[in-house]
């Protein structure tokens, strides 16, 4: 369905990546993994990948939040859509599930909550790169 | 070199303070006296004493003033009244004001001794018990956050995993073996949901969730009910039989949020049912308040557990089929109703059933109207 789309997901849990990791290369994606900020964020700036999946608690706290942060304030790396994949939505700011993320906290694409149905993640990765796309398309 | 307590005397007979500093002399307690109810309270701030004895007669400001001084500045201290004019009255009067004994003079020093010692140690069950409600506050508030991740984390990479291998592997599997990974995918969603739950009520500041509110539909929030505890009901073959008496007003609140809490409810009305058994959900406007109650007649609650079971880890009996709770459920449906400005209550008899009421204030149509006009400032700037 995709034309091997390159993605990097970027979460220090290895059980959890396995999941849907699995999920994703069954779509063919082509998936890359880096499991702490540091080294995700030397993958992303040597080689931007068509979409980042990006856990939010990691290491010493929310550090996530730190690279999503950093992302967005580098003119390259700014385009890359991010989807941020979450342990606790209530960590990003108070929140009902099921609704929108606080859209003031940090600029992200999307938000979804651990775990994730195998349909709903497709369905985000390819929207959100479908989406990309169009933009590139529109100011190029 | 480290006291026992630190005590401070109050008193304006300079035989008294000698003595007494005497008596308790040899006894690890450090001892600071005054001459009256100024320099008292100034030493006070200075010492923060455990315990202090007061004469309730005095020049300038009188033991009484002094006593209503310290509650205001620690009201933990421990204050023992001297009555020179034993009347039970102008005692009474001072443990009306937050005294916790009286000494009438005079005193031996054994009698001394002893209220020196009793007061002592009740400052010390003071200082435990606020240690203790601290403790539990932070207990409550941490436990809530590490539980989040510490719990949550390995739950959701087990049910990724199970995702994944579900549609991995389905295809191969029988009908049997499918319907059990479901199953599990079902038991482990339910403990996320619970986490998260749990999570977001014990930790979220109560204004943040207020401020989500809207007018709610209790007809609404009882479907949702009732579509959660269905599936859970009809593996015990018990019927549930509901009566929405409409019209209703709305409730100002979280459809989400108030359907957890009942949800909880319910779905423990069933756990205590028997086989076969019905859980009846009624909800009706009474004047302003809209009354949901929720009726089973199953194995109850014993009469010496009643008063515990909206407290915070409190686990009651099993179920009927041994079902065992965790102890929050029903605190966390104490604190939503609550959030929502309602009240919880219930009835029991042991072997007979319970019935769960909730009331909730209704939105009469003026406030309605205002809350609307409320949203409406806050989107402008």
């Amino acid at each position: 369905m995709s034309e091997n789309k390159r993605l990097l997901i970027i979460d220090d849990d290895p059980d959890f990546v396995e999941g849907i990791q699995s999920i994703l290369e069954g779509a063919d994606y082509i998936v890359d993994v880096k499991y702490n900020p540091r080294d995700g964020y030397e993958a992303l700036e040597k080689n931007p990948p068509d979409l980042l999946l990006l856990d939010i608690m990691m290491g010493r706290g929310a550090e996530g939040i730190m690279l999503a942060r950093k992302i967005r304030k580098d003119p390259v790396l700014r385009e890359i859509p991010v989807l941020i994949i979450t342990g606790i939505r209530e960590q990003m700011a108070f929140l009902f599930p099921g609704e929108p993320v606080h859209p003031g906290f940090v600029a992200v694409d999307e938000l979804v909550e651990k775990p994730v149905e195998p349909d709903f993640l497709l369905e985000r990765v390819s929207a959100l790169i479908e989406a990309s796309e169009e933009r590139k398309a529109q100011e190029g | 070199m480290d006291f026992e307590a630190k005590i401070l005397i109050i008193d304006d007979e300079e035989i008294v303070l000698d003595s007494c500093e005497m008596i308790l002399a040899g006894r690890n307690y450090e001892i600071f006296t005054a001459p009256n109810g100024t320099v008292g309270l100034e030493t006070l701030k200075n010492v923060h004493p455990d315990l202090i004895f007061v004469d309730l007669k005095m020049p300038g400001i009188s033991g009484f003033d002094v006593l209503e001084s310290i509650q205001s500045i620690d009201p933990n201290i421990v204050c023992i009244v001297i009555t020179g004019f034993a009347t039970v009255s102008s005692a009474i009067e001072a443990m009306k004001k937050g005294a916790y004994d009286f000494l009438p003079k005079p005193f031996t020093p054994d009698e001394l001794r002893l209220i020196t010692r009793r007061g002592v140690d009740r400052r010390k069950l003071v200082l435990e018990t606020i240690a203790l409600r601290r403790e539990k506050e932070m207990l409550r508030e941490n436990f809530a956050a590490i539980i989040s991740h510490e719990l949550k984390s390995p739950l959701s990479a087990v049910q990724q995993n199970l995702y994944t291998l579900i549609a991995e592997i389905s295809p191969v599997l029988n009908e049997d073996q499918n319907r059990r990974l479901e199953r599990m995918k079902t038991r482990i969603s339910d403990l996320i949901a619970m986490i998260r739950t749990w999570h977001r009520v014990f930790t979220a500041d109560l204004d943040s969730i207020q401020e989500q509110f809207k007018p709610t539909s209790i007809g609404s929030v009882i479907n949702n009910v009732v579509e959660s505890i269905e599936p859970h009901a009809t593996r015990k073959d018990i019927k549930i039989v509901t009566s929405i008496h409409e019209p209703m007003n709305h409730v100002e609140g979280d459809e989400v949020t108030l359907s957890e809490a009942i949800i909880n409810i319910g779905n423990n009305a069933v756990k205590f049912s028997h086989i076969g058994e019905e859980v009846f959900i009624d909800a009706k406007q009474d004047e302003k308040n809209i009354i949901i109650a929720i009726r089973d007649n199953g194995v109850g609650i014993s009469e010496d557990t009643l008063p515990y079971i909206f407290d915070d880890f409190y686990s009651g009996q099993k179920g009927s089929q041994g079902e065992r709770g965790s102890g929050v459920g029903l605190a966390i449906c104490r604190r939503i109703i609550e959030i929502h400005g309602g009240k919880i209550s219930v009835e029991s008899k042991i072997g007979q059933g319970s019935t769960f009421k909730i009331m909730l204030p209704a939105i009469t149509g003026n406030e309605s109207q205002e809350t609307n006009s409320k949203a409406q400032t806050k989107v402008i700037p």
